[in-house]
């Protein structure tokens, strides 16, 4: 990869790491209510693959989605004040940070592990069958391959080939559970073979590999090939959420061993080993930061969501259909 | 008009469905090669082809799923459970993405889906394909809950529920798809949402849903000679509810008895008792009272089947025992 595109690559990489943290910090602020599910360390499978998607084509996201979203081009300052529960977020406020929507910008995500790649079988269905110039992809981790839907997902997709990348993106722990102990298989790549499809495994935390394999993947999917699975082997840096447990599952040993491997700091060092200026990714990165800081005071100033626009769009009335007389 | 059953007024929509709007399409387990299990779907394969008629694999969860995506891109699936005791593999889907993200898109994207199933006993098939789940979807926003009974109704209510926009779940009954019953040759539609007087009378009002419809009418048939007057109501879609046309009834008659297959216990009966008493307190001359199942795994045989789902004899001791109080 040339220096100018993979420098683009850390840039994204570098909003969706700034992102993160911006978040974090709203948290512990007490400006985003639930459960904050950290994205640090995973930086290069969200820009690598999701960083690759259309405008048009569809992507399914997990109870960990900021850092796909951003990566995917829905508007930071919508995924931002969704996290914060403002009239201003793409589901209005209503989803919070692990379920929203954005229609326009197909973007969709869930907390229920594992449930988005049923779901991918319909999205997948229609683009095949009214031949749209589209692709689906089903982001999902390591727990998730776990459940009766990706085994019924995936068979459904293997047996009506259809165009959708699933992207198995393997933090090594599914809450504070181990893959290597709650995965009966060394890769989780090893499962697609189970349904006739390819083994593909790339390392995570590498962006040049992981964009280079998303390219390759869908590319070959817009082609009519498809579907295909593929592991991308990462490290989750910080707790499952803010404040877990982290000392019950894994040791500061094995969380600094990752560090040393974090996404970034790999691209950086080899963006400067190719000669890049060591200031310029730092005004690269006081750029963001400030357009992350004005982003915020916008953030905190946007309204909450009204009980009506919660009620609103729950059914669409049947009255209107010639149905139901209501009392 | 013509006499024709449950079954075939079921394939017949569909038929009439994916003639008018190619983006109708049916998948499940044996809806093709099979036609369904009770033949509701017979032939469609052949004249529609693949693309409006999918045979899936058993993988309930995926068949859901199927429908929510590619609902949301602008078809119109219809998602068949075989038998409801299956829902459950389904029920993620349903329940946390086909009834919330309407909401969560604040209106923008709709999801017109038909979750179509069969449920109840009376075809000796045990605890795990006889149940009457009905009520765990009447207790979730964002679901309609149809349950039709007759052919008349099951035609004009599955054609209406294809064309809405919001995600339903269709009950059939496994007791009616050889029943028979008049339809009309022109095209209908049924609105969701509406009731129906079944039968007018003026003693007692039968609240009774699906299969019990059939039992609820015989019972009132018989109660007629021996003097008493039955109205029965069937309220045709759970929820949304046409609560004004239970409440007229019961302002009429003031006496109600809820019928369903389903127990009692945290049931659409309890919803429809507590309605009842809502809107008609000062004109009802006792409670409501309720006659369900009896709160059990549905047994094998076809005696004690019988004992524990409500009938035509059971319901008229119901009706008597209101009406008289004994």
């Amino acid at each position: 990869m040339n220096t100018e595109s993979l420098q683009k690559l850390y840039t994204e990489m570098l909003l969706v790491r700034r992102f993160d943290e911006l978040c974090l910090s709203l948290k512990t602020r007490d400006q985003i209510y639930s459960g904050y599910h950290p994205y640090e360390g995973q930086e290069a499978v969200a820009v690598g693959f999701s960083g690759l998607l259309n405008k048009q084509d569809i992507l399914l996201s997990t109870h960990r989605p900021h850092g796909h979203a951003v990566a995917k081009g829905v508007p930071v300052e919508s995924v931002l004040t969704e996290m914060m529960g403002r009239q201003t977020g793409c589901s209005g406020g209503l989803g919070g940070g692990m379920q929203y929507l954005d229609i326009e910008h197909n973007f969709y995500c869930g907390s229920i592990v594992g449930s988005n790649l049923p779901i991918a079988t319909g999205f997948g269905m229609a683009i095949k069958q009214q031949k749209l110039d589209r692709v689906c992809m089903c982001m999902f981790g390591d727990g998730a391959s776990n459940t009766g839907a990706f085994h019924e997902a995936l068979n459904l997709a293997a047996i009506w080939k259809l165009p959708i990348l699933f992207v198995c993106e393997n933090n090594q722990y599914a809450e504070a559970m181990p893959a290597r102990e709650f995965v009966s298989c060394e890769r989780i790549s090893m499962r697609a073979r189970g349904y006739g499809l390819e083994e593909i495994t790339v390392d995570g935390n590498d962006v040049e590999a992981t964009r280079r394999v998303a390219a390759d993947l869908l590319a070959r999917i817009r082609t009519g090939e498809g579907p295909f699975l593929v592991e991308a082997r990462t490290y989750r840096l910080r707790g499952h959420y803010v404040g877990d447990p982290e000392a019950t599952y894994r040791t500061r040993e094995e969380v600094d061993a990752w560090r040393a491997k974090d996404p970034l700091l790999r691209t950086r060092t080899t963006l400067l080993n190719d000669g890049v200026d060591a200031s310029g990714l730092e005004a690269l990165d006081q750029t963001i930061k400030a357009k992350l800081t004005a982003l915020e005071a916008w953030a905190l100033e946007q309204p909450f969501p009204t009980l009506e626009q919660s009620i609103d769009h729950v059914t669409i009335p049947l009255t209107q259909q010639g149905g139901c007389a209501c009392l | 008009m013509s006499v024709i059953t449950y079954g075939e007024a079921i394939r017949q929509a569909y038929r009439e469905e994916m003639l008018r709007d190619k983006n109708v399409c049916l998948m499940g387990e044996d809806v093709g090669r099979w036609g369904s299990l009770y033949r509701s779907s017979k032939g469609l394969l052949e004249e529609f082809g693949p693309e409006q008629v999918k045979d899936t694999p058993i993988s309930e969860a995926a068949i859901a799923g199927c429908a929510v995506g590619c609902a949301a891109l602008g078809m119109r699936p219809i998602a068949e459970i075989m038998y409801i005791d299956f829902i459950t593999i389904a029920m993620d889907v349903m329940v946390n993405h086909a009834a919330k993200w309407p909401q969560l898109s604040n209106g923008k994207l709709k999801l017109p889906i038909v979750f179509k199933t069969q449920g109840g006993a009376g075809r000796r098939n045990s605890s795990q394909h006889s149940q009457s789940l009905e009520n765990w979807f009447v207790n979730v926003p964002g679901l309609i809950v149809v349950m039709p009974a007759t052919p008349y109704d099951v035609k004009g209510l599955l054609k209406s529920a294809i064309r809405d926009d919001n995600p339903v779940v269709f009950i059939e009954h496994k007791a009616l798809y050889f029943e028979k019953g008049e339809v009309p040759d022109e095209e209908y539609l049924i609105p969701l949402g509406k009731a129906e007087v079944k039968r007018a009378g003026s003693d007692v009002t039968i609240i009774a849903t699906s299969w019990m419809v059939l039992f609820a009418l015989k019972a009132a048939a018989q109660l007629q000679q021996e003097g008493i007057s039955c109205e029965v109501v069937d309220p045709r879609t759970l929820w949304p509810l046409d609560k004004q046309t239970l409440v007229q009834s019961v302002k009429k008659t003031g006496l109600c008895l809820v019928v369903t297959e389903a127990p009692e216990e945290g049931g659409w009966s309890g919803e429809a008792s507590s309605v009842i008493h809502e809107h008609c307190f000062s004109t009802l001359k006792k409670p409501v009272k309720r006659h369900c199942s009896i709160r059990t795994g549905i047994p094998y045989g076809p005696v004690l089947e019988r004992q524990i789902v409500p009938g035509d004899e059971s319901i008229m001791k119901a009706v008597r025992e209101l009406v008289k109080g004994v």
